[in-house]
């Protein structure tokens, strides 16, 4: 650590850190985003007419546009509806189980949204675009179209996958109105429902607002699922239409795309964010009080229950089986029988699987386990450090204009549609730079961006971790005379070690669970377990895309448990 | 009038309060004193109504409202109670005339009334200026105010504290306690009020209960658990500063100064700090003690040794600062004397 901060080192004392972070932040963040605007624009181009106002606006722009609308508002909706209703039952009611529901509901977004995508697939697929019905299908029911691909399939796969987001942000406001604020209404005779409607609703009102602004963000820069679903339908979403233009080589329209894209994502999350700066902030005030209050659900407790588990099942532990189900079974109309190991570790065998060997003996995958598990270290690592350092600056030096720089800067990405802050990438890194070679199809640029892309999620865990231990805390340490980076070494670091070590291995899985940028930043020699899992399923090899996937599942999971592990009892609660 | 009659409470088979009866006149204002765990907020939450007695009867006036045994409890509404919560427990999404205005809402109290009853409360706090405030805008004690106009805007014939002062720092504390009693004495509201601070008590009850381990260990006026205290944990309880609580064995201080004024009992003997004075040398009834401290209190001092383990706090006018060992010369006889258990023997 300290020879890593060496050189920064010495301009620490007069406000060096905070100026070397805004250079940092500009070139991964900044200077992407102003070069795909430029570009777009100068020197002459057509893109954005082509895009707006042509007669290819139509299938450019304002059909994806109307799917990408639907499929966010229609995920938004479904989002604060599941979500507030598991966090509804986790926090205000008696149903059994609550911590085990609790834990179950923030899993979904700890799982790849293409996964999910698959594994609805294994079931709902029909025969319409080849590569053989799913279960259903193959139970003799006939699946119409518009449940196997499309629009609502998409929906779907994404609301099971984000409202794990909806509920963590709704439970948390929940547990503050429950208890005194509740009872204080009780002592007037207020009804429940009354209640509800007076007390209950109107506090949580932005964190229902907030969950569904950031659900809708999601859903509509998500990649995975409108492509693995849609596009084999040719329904297209302004991400997928992003792809196609940038694969096809019409980067120019791609990036005025993106720039739409951000957009549109960037105005509900900024309407989301005016509405709750329109009201009073309601953190509720003081006092141990919030003595946890439950209603008793009586008659309807033992649906209510069993709506919960299926929905906590269905969303977690489900798709996975039907993933593991599927990576065995040779036909896809049937799950559970042959199985086989062949597309885990069968050797090429021309009458099987039109010759692809098993998973394990495919060159290309050992080498994307390699670079991906590399990727991921580096990318955790280089985001954490930079997130520490921002942190630092953030708290201990405050320069005017420069450090709101910064904070806005560092959690810009954190609003970018992935896609889009990958093409902005290919928009600034992709030609040569003066003396700079060009890093398009170098993993160089690929990590570059995903650091960026991690950055406000580092910085976050840096400032939880500076906040735990700044303060007084330091101030003792500085009273001994202890320099900066024996304070570091002695005091900040082992006191944030835990925080750090589940810090970098959330971003480990986070990295290694994208797909929106690898799969315009990957370099076709050794691509990414992600993109491998992607390009097996478009081609139709559904076992080994499932394999593929279920590999990049257990990694996450290894390092999810042991963040959790890690964090101990400082995870959030609410029950 | 509240009464209650052998009121128990159970959590799994451990009582949070056991056995308590006693019973106030209307307009009496009740505080019950304990340390944290003791059960006094237990007692509190079944007054209001939001937990149920597991046994007892509970009366206000004429009215049964809690039956342990006959699983009876009226909800909070019909109690004609008001209850300020510790945390405040204001609405954050409702200005402070709003959340005086609401239970006036929920009561279904005409337009013109509601108006003249908010305003009514927010002016006998001092809070017109506030009325339209959110929560989140104001200062604590501030807030400690609206949750006080918000119990008082229905006019319950009950008003019930749960440690109301103790989010406030020492000066408002003061100050509030006097807006209190400003606000029990024009209601005329019987005010039941639970603290573990005994000056609170001390300064605002016409009734103490000191609770201790789910029991009432004494309910008597302010004065009296001062005068009387009933057992060693009261003594020990209540006082600025409470009285000394000296361990005897067989008659002899600390076990090693024989005292026939002690007819050879063993526990504690109770000795207030006023009749404990500085010694300048050996004598009879005298002991030494390590200094620990000196308080200037009103002109006087509390000086504070340690003798034996135990600290010893005398009274003294003497200005010269004592250094290092100091003597203490006990009274004649003590105030009370405590067997093992804490209870008085005489």
């Amino acid at each position: 650590m300290t020879t890593l901060l060496g050189p920064i080192g010495s301009a620490l004392n007069k406000r060096g850190l905070t100026l070397t972070m805004a250079l940092v932040l500009v070139a991964l963040v900044a200077a992407p985003l102003a070069t795909i605007l430029v570009q777009t624009v100068y020197p002459s181009s057509s893109a954005w007419g082509d895009v707006l106002a042509s007669r290819l606006s139509q299938n450019l722009f304002w059909r994806p546009t109307i799917n990408t609308m639907i499929i966010g508002l229609g995920v938004a909706a479904g989002c604060v509806l599941l979500g507030g209703f598991l966090a509804w039952l986790v926090v205000m009611t008696d149903v059994p189980g609550r911590p085990v529901i609790a834990f179950m509901a923030t899993l979904p977004f700890m799982i790849p949204s293409f996964a999910t995508a698959l594994a609805w697939g294994t079931v709902f697929r029909n025969g319409r675009v080849g590569g053989g019905g799913g279960l259903l299908e193959g139970l003799g029911f006939s699946v119409p179209d518009w449940l196997s691909w499309g629009m609502t399939p998409t929906i779907i796969v994404l609301i099971a996958h984000y409202y794990a987001l909806a509920f963590t942000v709704i439970a948390a406001a929940l547990a503050t109105v429950n208890g005194d604020l509740v009872e204080a209404a009780q002592m007037t005779g207020a009804s429940r429902k009354r209640i509800l409607f007076g007390i209950v609703l109107p506090v949580v009102t932005p964190a229902i607002i907030a969950g569904g602004s950031l659900a809708f963000a999601g859903a509509v820069s998500n990649f995975a699922a409108p492509a693995l679903l849609g596009l084999p339908v040719r329904m297209q979403t302004l991400s997928t239409r992003l792809f196609g233009m940038i694969e096809i080589g019409q980067t120019e329209r791609g990036y005025v795309l993106a720039i739409l894209l951000i957009g549109i994502s960037a105005i509900f999350l900024g309407l989301g964010n005016r509405m709750l700066s329109g009201r009073r902030s309601f953190a509720t005030i003081g006092g141990k009080g919030a003595k946890p209050r439950r209603f008793a659900l009586d008659g309807a407790r033992l649906p209510l229950t069993v709506v919960a588990w299926v929905i906590c099942i269905l969303t977690t532990i489900l798709p996975i089986l039907l993933l593991v189900a599927a990576s065995l079974a040779p036909s896809s109309l049937s799950l559970f029988s042959d199985w086989t190991l062949h597309y885990w570790i069968g050797d090429a065998d021309p009458a099987f699987a039109r010759g692809q060997p098993g998973i394990f003996h495919n060159p290309q995958l050992l080498s994307a386990l390699t670079t991906t598990l590399v990727l991921g270290a580096s990318v955790a690592l280089a985001a954490n450090i930079i997130g520490m350092l921002i942190a630092v600056a953030l708290t201990r030096q405050k320069v005017p204009v420069l450090s709101n720089l910064v904070s806005q800067l560092s959690f810009l990405p954190m609003l970018l549609p992935g896609i889009a802050f990958a093409a902005a990438y290919i928009a600034l890194y992709g030609a040569p730079i003066g003396p700079l070679p060009a890093l398009y199809g170098t993993k160089l640029l690929l990590a570059l961006a995903l650091t960026a892309a991690m950055l406000p999620f580092a910085v976050q865990t840096g400032r939880a971790t500076v906040s735990q231990i700044s303060g007084d805390i330091d101030e003792a340490a500085r009273m001994t005379g202890a320099g900066f980076f024996r304070r570091l070494g002695a005091i900040t670091l082992p006191l944030a070690a835990r925080g750090l070590a589940a810090g970098l291995l959330i971003t480990f899985v986070n990295v290694i669970g994208d797909l929106a940028i690898t799969i315009l930043l990957y370099t076709p020699t050794s691509p990414l377990l992600a993109v491998l899992s992607y390009s097996y399923a478009s081609d139709g090899f559904h076992q080994f895309a499932n394999a593929v996937t279920l590999v990049i599942l257990i990694i996450s999971m290894l390092a999810t448990g042991a963040a959790t592990l890690l964090r101990g009892r400082r995870r959030q609660s609410f029950t | 009038m509240i009464s209650l009659d052998k009121i128990t409470k159970s959590f799994g088979t451990s009582n949070a309060v056991s056995d308590v009866s006693f019973s106030v006149l209307e307009g009496s204002f009740l505080v019950l004193l304990g340390p944290s765990g003791c059960g006094k907020s237990t007692m509190l939450r079944m007054l209001a109504g939001l937990d149920q007695p597991t046994s007892g009867k509970m009366r206000f006036g004429d009215t049964l409202v809690a039956d342990g045994e006959a699983g009876l409890s009226l909800p909070p509404a019909d109690r004609n109670a008001g209850l300020v919560f510790q945390s405040y427990a204001l609405w954050p999404h409702m200005t402070v005339a709003g959340n005086i205005e609401w239970p006036l809402k929920v009561a279904k109290l005409p337009k013109e009334e509601r108006r003249a009853r908010v305003l009514d409360a927010m002016e006998m706090l001092g809070i017109e200026k506030l009325a339209n405030r959110y929560p989140g805008e104001i200062s604590g004690g501030q807030q400690q105010r609206v949750a006080l106009a918000r119990m008082i805007a229905p006019r319950p014939k009950v008003m019930l504290f749960d440690e109301p002062l103790s989010n406030l720092d020492a000066t408002l504390r003061v100050e509030m306690r006097f807006e209190l009693l400003k606000v029990h004495a024009a209601t005329g509201a019987t005010a039941v009020y639970v603290t573990h601070d005994q000056v609170e008590a001390m300064t605002m009850a016409t009734h103490v209960a000191v609770m201790n381990n789910g029991r009432i260990e004494q309910f008597d006026a302010p004065d009296r658990l001062l005068a009387e205290p009933a057992s060693a944990f009261v003594a020990g309880f209540v006082g600025t500063p409470a009285a000394n609580l000296i361990p005897i064995e067989n008659g002899m201080w600390f076990g090693t100064m024989p005292d026939p004024l002690l007819r050879g009992s063993s526990g504690h003997a109770m000795v207030r700090a006023e009749q404990i004075t500085l010694a300048n040398e050996n004598g009879p009834r005298t002991f030494e003690a390590v200094l620990a401290e000196v308080v200037p209190m009103a002109g006087r001092f509390l000086v504070t040794g340690i003798a034996n383990g135990i600290r010893i706090t005398a009274v003294s006018d003497q200005v010269a600062r004592p250094s290092g060992k100091l003597r203490f010369r006990l009274p004649s006889a003590p105030a009370a004397i405590f067997d093992k258990q804490g209870t008085r023997m005489s």
